[in-house]
Parts: C-alpha cells; structure tokens; sequence
C-alpha cells in the first residue's frame, strides 16, 4: 500500500478549538444584554457568542477566558478569536488579545475499506487500545504527536488533536490493517 | 363580521385598572385628583398618538351607533321616558324634522338616512361612541361632507380644546357641559362650531364630514365631540366640544341656529392618533366660532386656538357653566399637549402603555441584543483609542514568554478583525415582549415556545396568550 496516497485522502479538518484571554474582568450580563448573537447562560456562568463570518461559536467567562470552537482552521480560529475580542472591545471592555492557543483540531478522514478491530488492536498492541463494550472504535493513541485516533470498522477515522499546529497528515500511517 | 380587535379593550381595561388602583395611593400622598386623571389623559393620547392599535378610541366606545333619547314629554308612545333609540351613526343617520318630533313627540324610531337631522329640544343624543349630548334646544345636526362620520355628543363633558398647531383653520371649542365629570374628553372638533342667533344661517363648514349641532338655546350647552377622519390622515383629534353661549336662547325656539362641528368620524381613523383637524376647510368657520372657555373645566385648553376660533365674540357670549350641570354627558378630550405635537414618527415603540413601553425598551435589548450603528461607531472610535495605547506600550513586547501581559497582536480598530457584519442589520421596530416556556437551538435552528405577550409590528400591536415560532439564524 502506498502510504502516501492514502493520506491524502479526503481528510478534513472540521473542528478547531483554541483558547485566549483577554485579561480583564468581563461582565457576562453587560455582554448578554448588548452583544449581538449571545446567549446567556446564567445557571453556568458563561455567556455563548457566536459569530457568523467565520462559523465560530465562543465561550465567555467572566474571568475573561475565551474558547472558541467550531472554526474549520487555525488560522480561521486565530481570525474569528480577533474577531471576537474586538467585537468585546466595541462592547467597551478593556480587551486585550493574549495567550491565543489551539488546543484541539479535530479532523475526519475516510479509509474506503473497512477495517477489522480485533486484529488492528493486537497488531498496535502498544497504541492502540480497543473496549468495545465501552465504545465501537479503536483508540490509537501516537505520542509522538499527541494525537488519537478512533477508528471505526466502517473506515472512518477521527482524529483528535492536542499538540497545537500539527500535521498529522503526515504520519505514517499504521497500514497494518488487514 | 369583522373580528374584534382585542387590543384596545385591553389596553382600555389596563388603563383603567392602573388608575383605579393608583387613586386611592394618590389621595394618600396628597395628590390630586386632577393629577391623576391627567396622567389618565396623557396616556390614553399616547396609546391613541403612537398607532398601536386600531381604533382605539372608536372601539372603547364600542357602537358606531347614534342613539337618540327623547325626553319623555316628547314621546309619548316610547315604552319608556328614558328609551333610546340607537340610530346608525354617519352614513345612515337619519333626518327627522322638528316639526316631526314636535308633532308626534314619539318619534323614537327614526329613520336615519342621511344627514342633516333636526334634533328639537330636549333630546339627548347618543352617538355611537357612547357620548351623550344633551340638547336642551333644537338643536340641526349636519353633515357637510359626504363622508360618515361619528357625531359624538357628549352629555357629560369636559370638554379639552384641542387645537392643532398644523391645521391652523381648525377651530377647535372649549365647551364644558358639567361639572360632574372632569373626564378628559376625546373630541374632534373638525369645524369650529357656528352658532347663530337670532337667524338660522346655516353655515355648513366646509369639512370633509361634519356633523354640526345646532343648539338653540338658553344656557344650554350642548357638548358636542366630533371626531373627524382626516381625508389626509388617518389620524382623529379630539376637540373639545362647543359652548353655545347662553345668547342662543335669543334665537327663537323655531329658529335653529346651526353649529357646525367638524367631526371627524372615528370608523375612519385608522389608527388611533388623534388629532389632526381637517384640513381645508376653516377659514370660514374662524369667523363663525365661538369659543369659551369655561372656568370648571378641568382640562387644558389650547387658548392660542381659541381666538382663530372666535369670530363672533361679542355676540354669543358663553354659557356659563352653571347649565353645565344640566348636562350630563361625559366626553373624553384629549389632551392639549398632543394637538400641539402631531407626530406620526417613531413613538411607536413606547406606544400603548407607559409600562409595556418601558419593560419593552428592557426587554428589547435582551431579546435582540442589537448593538446600533451609531452605538457601534462610538465604542469603534474609544476602542481605537485604547488599542492604539495598548500597541504603543506593547510594541516592544511581542515576545509572549518575556512579559506576563503581552498581546501578541494589538487588536486594531477594525483591520483584520472586521466590523461586525450585521452591526445594524436590524434596527428593527418589531418587538415582542413576552414570557417564554421554551426557547431550543439546533445548530442554527431556534424553535421559540412563547406565552402571555405583546407584539409590535408594523406599528401596530397585537396580543396573544401563546405564540410558537421558528427562525434560522
């Protein structure tokens, strides 16, 4: 099997998460009641922004901590994180754009065969981990990277980022699959 | 039939409620009662001004009926002394002479069928809002016009002149029918009332419709509340009804000086301004009106409208308001206030109650959460202000480790990080205020379970006990 080729197939990034601070105290209800597109959360203390240029929804605390989640990239997250705080800085909030960190991206990949579990597991013996009784996939976990994936027997991966700015599309595949 | 506008019943009911709870509160704090009844009158013109519901005065008096009492010594075959004969009011009222009531004296059925009608003395009139003019002397009621219109005939009034700066002929009468009643009146006096004495000259107003009381008369005033629909506006003022001075008693009985009041027929309102005096036909009926403002009237009186009304001063002097007590029809005048201010702009958002209007403002912010432009374009130029500070100071600093408080890219005013693209998408003047049982989200879909609200659209507003929406955002 050609590594390579496989790889590149259709995988997509569908989720960047990234955190950032704007250090100073935010009042949650002062956004709730003049920010546009927010939902207020009151019972967990968190107002819900959401933008629609990039498609991102933010998380607010009062603390002034920020996470962003739902972008498609990082620098799309970068982008509607600045977005977002300067949106907070109309709202006349002393904003400052600090700490900007990716903490997950979550991409999704297609293999066009299916893939046999048990046998995936005992191959990977060391990454892999597989409970089906807990859940249906196999987590692969490569250190290296800090990357998991779960791969499911139809094919589909997912892959879950911790490392900011990785590629892991360019790691190796494990091909051992039949 | 058409179905019944809930709105302005409601609104009329909660107006009603409030300050029949605040009364007793304000005689406590020492108030007056005039107060009270003021703030009853500015918020009634407000609801009324701002077009939030239709037809709010015509409805709170809830008949476009003309009812024609006729004193018992007039009819003799009625059932009874006080029986009331509801006549169609406008287009179908009917026209009966004096002759024909002061020979048969039982005409309680009246065939209405157009203007003018012959009103002999002694009868009270009701009009289809409910107001009850009582006509002491015969009394001509005309329309001028062609077009229907409510002739509301306050037995009890008090009567608030209402003029309008903008329609200068409008020639507004100070009538005070009793004292009984310091109601604020809604009245629309399109014409200025023309009284004669001595000789019946009828002179028909020009107004597009009016209906024009004819008092002859000793001392009697008659109030007379018309309500003229503006050909031009949908708006209605409330004019003050007409004091025939006492001189009318000079006229003969047989002679029946004509008044012409302008009203303005509330069915054609559509909305609730009021306000709004016709608008053409005046300069005749200046010289013909006769205003007086009397002292026991309670409400205000634009007197700068006066003296355009007043035109034969010296020859009609006013009742006094000693026949006022002889009257006992109640008429709704608007306030002063609003003649002077005929603006059909933007109040519609704190329109039907001081208190929706408020806790609409509140709510509206939470409910739509809009920041304005002009808001947006302040906070912009503050936020550049500060962010240029922040660059400055951090410039050197765009190393993260180094320094705890380090932007890495001061935020600029606008540049990469863009105006939001729907700062002003929706300045929108439809609001609902409402209570909600469920408010979900899926992804972009919101499925809205509301309850016990208000909605304004359009201007108008409407009521509902539950409303379930859907929207994308």
């Amino acid at each position: 099997m050609d590594a390579d080729s496989d790889v590149a197939l259709d995988i997509l990034i569908t989720n960047v998460v990234c955190v950032f601070r704007t250090r100073c105290h935010l009042n949650l209800r002062k956004i709730a009641l003049e920010g546009a597109n927010v939902i207020y959360k009151r019972d967990v203390g968190k107002v819900l922004m959401k933008l629609r240029k990039p498609r991102i929804t933010a998380t607010i605390w009062s603390s002034g901590k920020i996470i962003c989640t739902g972008a498609t990239s990082e620098e799309e997250a970068k982008f509607g994180a600045r977005r977002l705080a300067r949106s907070l800085q109309k709202l006349g909030f002393q904003v400052i754009f600090t700490d900007f960190k990716v903490v997950n991206v979550l991409a999704v990949c297609n293999m066009p065969f299916e893939i046999r579990l048990p046998e995936f597991t005992k191959n990977n013996r060391p990454h892999a981990s597989y409970e089906p009784e807990l859940h249906p996939a196999v987590c692969y976990r490569i250190k290296s990277l800090r990357a998991t994936l779960q791969i499911f027997s139809t094919g589909s991966i997912t892959v879950t980022e911790m490392k900011p700015f990785l590629h892991h599309w360019n790691l190796g595949w494990p091909w051992d699959l039949c | 039939m058409a179905c019944i506008n809930p709105v302005p019943k409601l609104y009329r009911s909660v107006i009603e409620d409030v300050i029949e709870g605040a009364r007793h509160l304000f005689a406590e704090e020492g108030v007056e009662e005039q107060v009270l009844k003021d703030l009853k009158q500015l918020w009634e013109t407000k609801v009324l001004q701002s077009k939030a519901t239709e037809d709010f005065f015509r409805n709170s008096i809830h008949s476009p009926l003309f009812t024609l009492q006729l004193p018992h010594s007039l009819h003799q075959t009625l059932q009874s002394p006080t029986a009331s004969l509801v006549i169609p009011a406008g287009r179908t009222l009917p026209k009966f002479t004096t002759a024909e009531l002061g020979t048969s004296n039982s005409r309680e059925n009246l065939a209405f069928s157009g203007y003018p009608i012959h009103v002999p003395a002694g009868v009270t009139l009701q009009t289809a809002s409910g107001h009850l003019y009582k006509v002491n002397v015969p009394i001509m009621v005309t329309q001028t016009s062609g077009r229907a219109s409510i002739l509301q005939h306050p037995v009890q009034q008090v009567i608030q002149q209402l003029g309008q700066p903008s329609v200068p002929q409008l020639n507004p009468c100070c009538l005070q029918a009793t004292t009984e009643k310091a109601q604020r009146m809604e009245t629309v006096l399109q014409q200025p009332t023309i009284l004669h004495s001595g000789t019946e000259d009828r002179k028909h107003l020009e107004k597009a419709t009016c209906d024009t009381l004819v008092p002859p008369g000793n001392e009697h005033k008659i109030a007379s509340e018309a309500l003229l629909s503006q050909p031009e506006s949908s708006q209605y003022i409330g004019l003050p009804g007409v004091v025939f001075p006492p001189q009318v008693s000079q006229t003969d009985s047989n002679v029946e000086p004509v008044v012409s009041v302008s009203a303005s027929m509330i069915q054609n309102l559509h909305g609730g301004p009021l306000f709004k005096g016709p608008q053409g036909t005046r300069d005749q009926h200046v010289s013909d009106v006769q205003l007086h403002l009397l002292k026991n009237r309670k409400f205000e009186c634009d007197s700068v409208k006066q003296p355009r009304n007043i035109e034969e001063p010296s020859s009609l002097p006013v009742s006094e308001k000693g026949s006022n007590s002889q009257m006992d029809l109640s008429i709704q005048v608007t306030d002063d206030d609003i003649n002077e201010i005929i603006q059909i702009d933007g109040t519609g958002d704190t329109s039907s109650n001081d208190e929706t209007g408020s806790t609409r403002d509140v709510d509206e912010n939470e409910f739509l959460g809009i920041i304005d432009a002009g808001d947006l374009k302040v906070l912009e130029e503050e936020a550049d202000s500060i962010s240029n500070e922040d660059s400055t100071t951090n410039s050197s600093d765009n190393e993260d480790s180094q320094i705890d408080i380090v932007e890495e890219d001061p935020l600029n005013s606008g540049d990469d990080v863009s105006e939001q693209d729907m700062s002003d998408l929706f300045d929108t003047d439809n609001v609902i205020v409402c209570q909600y049982d469920k408010i979900h989200r899926s992804k972009n879909k919101w499925k809205f379970y509301l309850k016990d609200g208000i909605m304004c659209f359009g201007g108008r507003d409407y009521v509902f006990a539950k409303a379930i929406g859907d929207a994308e955002w």
